[in-house]
């Protein structure tokens, strides 16, 4: 690792720093942002992720190799950490902290368009099913039941069975896909109260059909909740992506994610315990600090908590 | 007579009850009329149908457990309302017909500003630009009486008090220029002094811009002083109708009869010895269960065999043309026995 790339690294903590103090100052105007920050986890799980990001966004910086290239696959397979390589290589002869660096933007794009797509769908249906109650309802909540009740992974490993070569898109389309049940009932609970409220009967006088009632009325009143979820979603997308590249069914090899990196280390666990071990760390660091931010979250936007 | 704005016939609104072990009558064959321009007061206590006749008129009522029973017949305009289909419905809706509710606090929704909230029907019905509804909604702002416009129109419900957010609903539900305005209790929810203020300012908009108004109330002194005619409603029903100054110098149905003489007055010794204050003894029947003959009879000081028998109907008071004064009470029939009782 150069010095180049020490600097890059150096600069990305700086640029997540000052990032976090950004936000700070803007939101702390609030009584919802000072409780945000009140949450003992909440500026360090900020940091996290936005450090994260930034190094995912200057990988090629910060990265001494490309992610793919195999170093000198006679001498340099399982290499330990030293100044060369700072986490080490692993069995294919890869730079360990470079395929991680990269690793980033495959792992983290894939958990936050699957949680957009499923957040996205998961509101649309449940605010429809809790507004218009009656059949709609029951057809849409029974239809949910069924998909909870499926075991996400099980329904995954089904259509790699049946595609046998899935597409990353696809992939990130069918995590998105699986992924919006739990969403839809929050959402519904929610609506099913906000419909009784007697500013949608206003806005329903006013001329406003139902469409322009469910999207700009009553959703717009979920948002914390699909917020928080989403927040907390995302660390479970991640583990998911990590579990099906673990056996060998999410993102192909070559490339790098979490998920496959801990899979090709995983065999030589004992000889080079590094190429597994830091993607996992990886991992549980995300997913702490997303969940960090999504609890903090919960607590700040609860209007109970509202005083003056 | 001209043509009436709005003509509500024989409207009858029920509620199945959760365990279908009954129906609510809360609406039972109510009939009335709007002139264009005119101030209509309904008078009524608490359950006596009020708010289910005016969301019925604009089909608010929550189907199910509501529906409106065919043969109702709801006419705006000379468009029967009821048989609308539900775009025609929503084209009516805050453009011609308008509707203020009661609680200014909850009417608002929280997370839009209230100039998006006074833009909204002028986008809906006449397709504005924002930056024209945005003007709009200033326009209303300053025409309701709000101070600072300009700034206002960016803030949001809970920066406001709850006069100001009355005078927005008012502002919201004036901005197509609606030739009815439907107002529920517009002043329940306010302190005495702000309800002069909005009472006032209703009065005067609707002079300004030639609506009528149905001011739902259950507050005699509001209707008094604002109202040109006034309906009074008992147990779903309408039963006594009659303009303003003769109802309050004359009433002749014993409730509304009751429902004057529990209003305190500051010109007149109190009507009964030790100064108390005259309460109608008694409470307003279950809607699932009206009484048999005159629904009022169990509650009614005059009341003798014919009334736990038969229902009167609204029958013809005179003092002017027919239909002036209508008055549901066998009473008019036989006005001797009209004696008051210890």
């Amino acid at each position: 690792m150069s010095l180049w790339n020490w600097l890059a690294l150096g600069g990305a903590a700086v640029v997540a720093l000052a990032a976090v103090a950004q936000i700070r100052r803007r939101v702390t105007a609030a009584a919802a942002g000072r409780r945000f920050f009140r949450h003992p986890t909440a500026a360090a799980g900020l940091f996290v992720l936005a450090f994260v990001v930034s190094l995912a966004l200057a990988a090629p910086l910060v990265a001494p190799y490309r992610p793919f290239v195999q170093i000198d696959i006679t001498r340099l397979a399982n290499h330990a950490p030293s100044a060369q390589f700072v986490l080490g290589t692993d069995p294919y002869a890869r730079d360990v902290w470079s395929r991680l660096v990269f690793g980033a933007r495959i792992s983290l794009g894939i958990g936050a368009i699957a949680m957009l797509v499923a957040v996205t769908i998961g509101a649309g249906v449940g605010a429809v099913a809790g507004y218009f109650r009656r059949w709609v309802d029951m057809t849409v909540m029974r239809l949910v039941d069924v998909g909870l009740a499926m075991p996400r992974i099980f329904v995954m490993l089904m259509a790699v069975a049946l595609w046998e070569h899935i597409a990353l898109p696809v992939l990130v389309l069918l995590i998105g896909l699986t992924g919006w049940f739990g969403t839809s009932r929050l959402v519904r609970a929610e609506v099913l109260s906000l419909r009784e409220r007697e500013f949608v009967a206003a806005a329903r006088a006013l001329g406003a059909g139902p469409g322009r009632v469910i999207f700009r009325h009553v959703l717009p009143n979920v948002a914390a909740p699909i917020i928080v979820s989403a927040a907390l979603g995302i660390g479970n997308v991640m583990l998911l992506e990590a579990g099906l590249s673990f056996l060998g069914m999410g993102v192909p090899s070559p490339a790098p994610s979490w998920g496959n990196m801990i899979a090709d280390g995983w065999p030589k666990m004992a000889v080079a315990p590094w190429a597994a071990t830091f993607p996992g760390l990886a991992i549980s660091l995300v997913v702490m600090a997303l969940n960090a931010v999504g609890d903090a979250l919960r607590d700040a936007l609860d209007p109970r908590k509202e005083t003056l | 007579m001209t043509e009436p704005l709005l003509r509500v016939r024989d409207l009858q609104t029920y509620f199945v009850t959760e365990h279908g072990s009954g129906t609510a009558r809360a609406v039972d064959g109510v009939s009335f009329e709007v002139q264009p321009g005119e101030t209509l007061g309904i008078v009524g206590e608490s359950g006596c149908g009020k708010t289910v006749t005016s969301l019925s008129i604009l089909r608010l009522i929550p189907e199910p457990p509501g529906h409106i029973r065919p043969g109702s017949f709801i006419e705006f305009e000379g468009r029967n309302l009821l048989t609308l289909e539900p775009r025609e419905l929503r084209a009516i809706r805050g453009n011609q017909i308008a509707m203020i509710f009661q609680e200014p606090m909850t009417s608002l929704n929280p997370v839009f500003t209230v100039g998006d909230q006074i833009a909204e029907a002028a986008i809906v019905h006449q397709h504005l630009s924002r930056r024209a509804a945005r003007t709009r909604a200033i326009e209303m702002l300053q025409l309701v009486g709000i101070p600072d416009p300009e700034e206002r129109v960016d803030h949001y419900p809970h920066q406001m008090s709850g006069g100001m957010r009355q005078r927005v609903m008012i502002a919201m539900a004036l901005v197509c220029h609606p030739k009815l305005l439907i107002a529920d209790e517009p002043t329940t929810a306010l302190d005495v002094t702000i309800q002069a203020q909005i009472l006032e300012l209703l009065d005067r908009l609707q002079a300004e811009l030639g609506m009528a108004v149905m001011l739902i109330t259950h507050d005699l002194g509001v209707v008094a002083g604002t109202a040109d005619r006034v309906v009074v409603m008992y147990a779903g029903q309408v039963v006594e109708q009659a303009p303003t100054a003769p109802l309050f110098a004359r009433p002749l149905h014993p409730y509304t009869e009751g429902l004057l003489a529990s209003v305190p007055r500051l010109d007149a010794a109190p009507a009964s010895a030790r100064g108390r204050l005259h309460s109608i003894p008694g409470q307003v029947p279950a809607a699932t269960a009206w009484p048999d003959g005159c629904r009022f009879h169990p509650r009614c000081p005059y009341v003798w065999d014919r009334c736990r028998r038969e229902e009167p109907p609204l029958l013809d008071a005179g003092g002017g043309e027919p239909g002036t004064h209508t008055v549901r009470c066998w009473l008019l029939t036989e006005p001797g026995r009209r004696t008051p009782r210890p």
